[in-house]
């Protein structure tokens, strides 16, 4: 703290003082630590379900995007599944993958709008990268739960997303390569992308994509999930970092 | 076992070593998760929060604090349990000192000390309640908690100068909530 910050707070000592005072008088029920630490343990210990249950309510928004890499298991070799989840985004390696259909359908009630009518409808702050100019076209869909954004060639889609990521240890092939500067991930093989709807239901809008870049903004209220299809990792990098 | 260690060895998926970072940190996340507003779904958030940190410990970087880190889970999910509920992240505590509990062992044995004791801290608990959402949670965090500021930041997701900002809005609105006349 700055000699300035302690001027500044040094005439709310005794309020912060009567503050910390009043969080050590407040009562809190916990169940003892060690029961919470076996009720953990149990969970951990179940096995891993490969099919999403229908969502619950605290995990409700984690999984937006499910998607699934084609594997290259190697023939003979049993399949190990992997799954990654990370801003919303929910990464199987190693599986067989679903077979893509290959016409890409719409998002559940996806339309066409302006970006004000996006800002307005979206759950989250819509960023723009000022690495490009307006987007050609601009969708929203699922109730403003993910807005996409289409330039000639890119397709960034924003959606509500969460902070952590999620990794299993058998690791399959290939595996996503881990980009910290931005905080994410870079698929660069072609693969499935699946779209679970916000109230359960099966995984829709199977589709193949490009090379992606996924990672996550934080806005202070909202983590939102960013995924962009870009064939050059350079230049989507240079995109995702000119996010604002 | 230090954190640091117990980490190492969760992540070779040593249940043993999840265990024993449970058993630290259950208090203060139950702590967090009320003060929060997750009311009487802290358990819930709580262990949902445990289960999601183990599974994404391969993103925590190693040369950070446990801590804060799994409290900013917590915090997430709290959020997304009052948001998804739609009502208002809310502070549902009670005093310990609440008329009919019983008495603290520090707390002062004469009565009437009690009583205005007791009153202060109501009307600071309520004043706190009725801050704007983000101004609450830097208060909350800061002092109810009593994390750093560096903590708070890492809890909340925001800057440090964000933290400073609306830990300071927040101090000021208390104060003239609350009065000079209980606060001295």
């Amino acid at each position: 703290m700055t000699s300035s910050d302690d001027d500044r707070f040094g005439r709310f000592a005794d309020l912060e003082a009567d503050l910390r005072a009043l969080g050590e008088a407040l009562e809190v029920p916990a169940p003892p630590p060690a029961d919470v630490a076996r009720a953990v343990r149990t969970r951990l210990a179940e096995p891993v379900v490969r099919v999403r249950r229908a969502p619950r309510r605290l995990t409700a928004l984690v999984a937006v995007f499910l998607v699934a890499l084609i594997a290259v298991t190697p023939q003979g070799r049993a399949a190990v599944v992997t799954m990654l989840r990370f801003a919303g985004v929910e990464i199987s390696v190693g599986g067989p993958g679903p077979l893509p259909t290959g016409v890409p359908r719409p998002l559940p009630d996806e339309r066409r709008v302006t970006l004000d009518e996006a800002r307005q409808a979206a759950r989250f702050p819509i960023a723009m990268p000022s690495a490009l100019g307006d987007p050609s076209d601009i969708r929203i869909a699922d109730g403003g739960r993910v807005v996409t954004l289409l330039w000639p060639g890119l397709r960034l889609d924003e959606f509500d997303g969460t902070l952590e990521v999620v990794f299993r240890k058998d690791l399959g092939e290939p595996w996503p390569l881990q980009v910290s500067g931005v905080n994410g991930w870079w698929i660069r093989q072609p693969h499935a992308v699946s779209y679970v709807p916000r109230h359960g239901g099966a995984p829709r809008e199977e589709r193949v994509a490009g090379p992606t870049l996924i990672w996550q903004r934080d806005t202070g209220d909202v983590n939102v999930g960013m995924r962009l299809e870009c064939e050059d990792y350079q230049e989507a990098l240079r995109i995702a970092r000119s996010v604002r | 076992m230090d954190d640091d260690e117990a980490v190492t060895r969760s992540l070779a998926g040593d249940l043993d070593a999840y265990e024993v970072l449970v058993t630290r940190y259950s208090m203060v996340a139950h702590r967090t998760a009320s003060f929060l507003g997750a009311g009487d779904e802290a358990e819930d958030v709580v262990q949902e929060a445990f289960v999601k940190a183990f599974r994404h410990l391969a993103g925590f970087r190693r040369d950070a604090a446990f801590k804060p880190w799994l409290l900013r889970i917590v915090a997430n999910e709290t959020h997304n349990l009052t948001r998804s509920r739609g009502r208002r992240a809310d502070l549902t505590l009670r005093l310990e000192s609440e008329p009919g509990r019983a008495r603290g062992p520090y707390e002062p044995e004469d009565p009437e000390g009690v009583a205005l004791a007791t009153d202060s801290r109501t009307r600071l608990l309520d004043a706190v309640r009725t801050l704007p959402e983000r101004e609450r949670e830097a208060v909350t965090c800061r002092y109810l908690l009593q994390l750093s500021e560096a903590e708070t930041a890492e809890v909340l997701g925001v800057r440090l100068g964000t933290v400073k900002s609306r830990t300071f809005r927040g101090l000021r609105r208390l104060r003239e909530e609350v009065g000079r006349d209980l606060l001295g």
